[in-house]
């Protein structure tokens, strides 16, 4: 038998060792073990990320600052979670909902911070899909409320009963703020609302 | 462009993205400072620190209580040497006549103090009915 054969045999793809489960780690971390929730930290921030990210308006410093925040209560509230959903939901319906009352503190008017008159004039400039980071760049242009309530919906994949609930409004004014953002996303790219 | 058009470049923004540098140091340093900050955030330690701490004083006063017990001169008053000197032969019986027992001596040695206190008094009465229920109890089971 060669050295190959015995290298092959012996080795263990990483998605193969034994690595504890989501709901061992989260146990041990509620039970005030930090390493563990530090393990859980790395598992999950890049998904939790993503989804601050976008609603900051790919703000980094402000992404992380809120990521931070949401660990913190995640740590703080590891004791009532229940285990009905995976921790993977759990921490990333609780950095959502973080990001959004960040929002909400900032008491956000979504028409004066970028309306149709300030909006930037990109004149007959095409869309073009493949320019993802216009794309982030727009949405990040956008009044926070009409941005949360776009990237929820279109980006995120929640109905517009979720996103009411979690941003406090009626489930219209979820749907005309869309319909609003939506077309504010098309000025600023430049094409016809 | 579309709607679904639209959509279908909105999902594709739907991914995972790492921080830019490692957030935990920053995590770790912001969890300690609120459970530094607000004891109720500490909770889980303490309080199996305060378990921990509750049974080593259990295990002490009842060393100590056993001590005594065990140095207690026969003379002190004669109850007490009664108490003690009563060992029930049945062992469903032997704890319960120990903790009496001390209880006893316990209360005997208040009246020492207080001979005049009528809530030792009747707690010392009580102690004795007790004790002699216990009495009654190893006759019955022979």
């Amino acid at each position: 038998m060669t050295a190959l054969c015995l290298a092959s045999e012996t080795f263990m793809p990483p998605e193969l060792v034994d690595e504890p489960t989501d709901t061992d780690v989260v146990r041990k971390a509620a039970a005030g073990d930090r390493r563990a929730f530090e393990m859980l930290y790395r598992r999950h921030s890049s998904r939790v990320y993503g989804a601050v990210l976008r609603l900051a308006g790919y703000d980094h410093a402000r992404a992380e600052d809120l990521v931070q925040e949401a660990f913190v209560r995640a740590w703080q509230k590891l004791d009532s979670f229940r285990h009905e959903s995976s921790f993977g939901t759990w921490i990333y319906r609780l950095a959502v909902n973080t990001a959004l009352m960040s929002i909400r503190a900032r008491n956000a008017d979504p028409v004066s911070i970028l309306d149709d008159e300030h909006m930037p004039d990109q004149g007959d400039t095409p869309f073009c899909p493949a320019e993802r980071d216009e794309l982030e760049r727009a949405i990040g242009t956008l009044p926070p409320r009409a941005r949360a309530v776009l990237v929820l919906h279109d980006v995120e994949g929640w109905k517009h009963e979720e996103i009411a609930t979690e941003l406090g409004m009626a489930v219209g004014t979820s749907k005309a703020q869309l319909h609003r953002a939506r077309g504010l996303l098309k000025r600023v790219l430049g094409e016809r609302p | 462009m579309n709607e679904f058009e639209h959509l279908r470049q909105m999902r594709a923004l739907k991914q995972p993205v790492a921080p830019s540098r490692d957030l935990w140091a920053d995590i770790d340093r912001r969890i300690e400072a609120s459970e530094r900050a607000a004891s109720p955030g500490r909770a889980r330690q303490p309080r199996r620190w305060l378990a921990v701490a509750a049974i080593a004083m259990l295990a002490v006063l009842s060393g100590g209580l056993g001590l005594r017990l065990a140095m207690q001169p026969a003379a002190v008053t004669p109850t007490v040497a009664t108490a003690k000197a009563w060992k029930p032969d049945d062992p469903r019986l032997t704890g319960a006549a120990v903790e009496l027992s001390s209880a006893h001596m316990e209360l005997s040695q208040a009246m020492q103090q207080s001979p005049d206190s009528a809530a030792l008094q009747r707690l010392l009465l009580r102690t004795e009915r007790q004790q002699d229920r216990l009495r009654h109890l190893e006759q019955q089971a022979g």
